[in-house]
């Protein structure tokens, strides 16, 4: 499973790349806003995306939109890692069609539980 | 109440021609009390004109006092504030970074410690099955004297990570110093601002504006006084709750 986290700050990118690499994600590569993930997404057969929302350059949400309008990204998980805790910023990206929302700060069992999660409806 | 120049100048005109007629009569104090009076009444105008001039004075000098302190806070102190901001971003990260250093060796250290305890843990218990032949049992007996020998060294390497995990939050004493020092040429803005809005704007304004909830639009980073919004979620759960109401 390849995974790409994108995140503007290296220390939370690699907090987020240590907790997956415990529960068995070994392969991940890393992207520091929207706008570089997104060439990444379209030439690297990832298959899991995980995502902040507030960054300069290309947002999380619009990058989660701009993977839901690619013909090859669209059906690709999303899960989002941020500090936004608006409800309309969670609706907004639920009707986006976000995976799973994490809010920061975060628990190493949560990572766990919404990755679960992700996976059973994907494979169920 | 002042009056207009028009007014003005007929009163002047009529006092003239008073003046005029005590003088041909020869009324000599008559016109000598006039003369006071117009006098008088000069005066009177005069201390106004003072009055303006001295509030007008003080106006221009405190007003010259804080462009000042704005010139300052402009051109140097909130360019510093910037750099001391960014320097809190460094050190937090320089810190975070640090840690993350030792934990990760801390954790890769501990994964070879319980994989070498798992095997010797096996031998271990072939031997009370008595499965071990001599050679095998003086194999384990030196397998355990170098995963002893080498727990020692894993334990003062652990512990020497540790310190400098300690050592790395000192990141907060410094952080602190500086984001304080922020805060207070905030508070400086902030009073320089109200001056403003005092002699320029309107202080009703400013007062009715202090009342109303500030609200943020689009993306605003990790909220402070979660307690006083009801906009946002508190945590996980209700993260979790708003997604299932949705049928997710």
């Amino acid at each position: 499973m390849k995974i790409l986290v994108v995140d503007d700050f290296s220390t939370m990118r690699r907090i987020i790349k240590n907790l997956l690499r415990d529960l068995g994600f070994t392969n991940c590569e890393e992207a520091d806003d929207g706008n570089t993930a997104l060439p990444k997404l379209q030439n690297g057969n990832f298959d899991f995306l995980v995502t902040d929302w507030n960054m300069p350059g290309m947002q999380g949400i619009d990058l989660l939109k701009a993977v839901r309008a690619d013909d090859r990204l669209k059906s690709m998980p999303v899960l989002m890692v941020t500090a936004e805790s608006k409800r309309e910023q969670i609706i907004e990206a639920a009707q986006a069609g976000v995976n799973g929302y994490i809010v920061k700060p975060f628990t190493a069992g949560t990572l766990d539980e919404k990755l679960k999660k992700i996976f059973e409806r994907i494979d169920g | 109440m002042a009056l207009s120049e028009k007014d003005n100048l007929e009163r002047t005109i009529a006092q003239t021609k008073e003046l005029l007629n005590h003088l041909e009569k020869s009324e000599i104090e008559d016109a000598q009390d006039l003369i006071d009076s117009l006098a008088s009444d000069g005066d009177e105008d005069l201390f106004v004109e003072i009055g303006k001039l001295t509030r007008n004075l003080h106006e221009a000098l405190s007003n010259f006092r804080m462009d000042s302190r704005i010139t300052s806070m402009a051109a140097s102190e909130i360019p510093d504030a910037k750099e001391r901001l960014n320097y809190v971003i460094e050190k937090t990260e320089e810190a975070a970074n640090k840690t993350m250093d030792m934990v990760e060796s801390c954790t890769d250290r501990s994964k070879a410690m319980s994989k070498d305890a798992d095997e010797l843990l096996t031998e271990w218990k072939k031997l009370y099955a008595r499965e071990l032949d001599p050679g095998e049992f003086r194999s384990l007996c030196k397998k355990i004297e170098i995963h002893l020998e080498k727990n020692k060294e894993d334990a003062d390497s652990l512990h020497s990570e540790l310190t400098e995990v300690l050592m790395a939050q000192g990141y907060q004493d410094l952080t602190g110093q500086v984001i304080r020092q922020v805060i207070e040429l905030v508070q400086d803005v902030e009073e320089s601002m109200v001056n403003i809005i005092k002699m320029f704007g309107s202080m009703d304004s400013y007062e009715s504006e202090k009342t109303k909830p500030l609200i943020k639009e689009g993306v605003e980073g990790p909220v402070i006084d979660v307690k006083k919004r009801d906009d946002v979620v508190k945590n996980q759960d209700d993260v979790d709750d708003l997604l299932s109401s949705l049928g997710f």
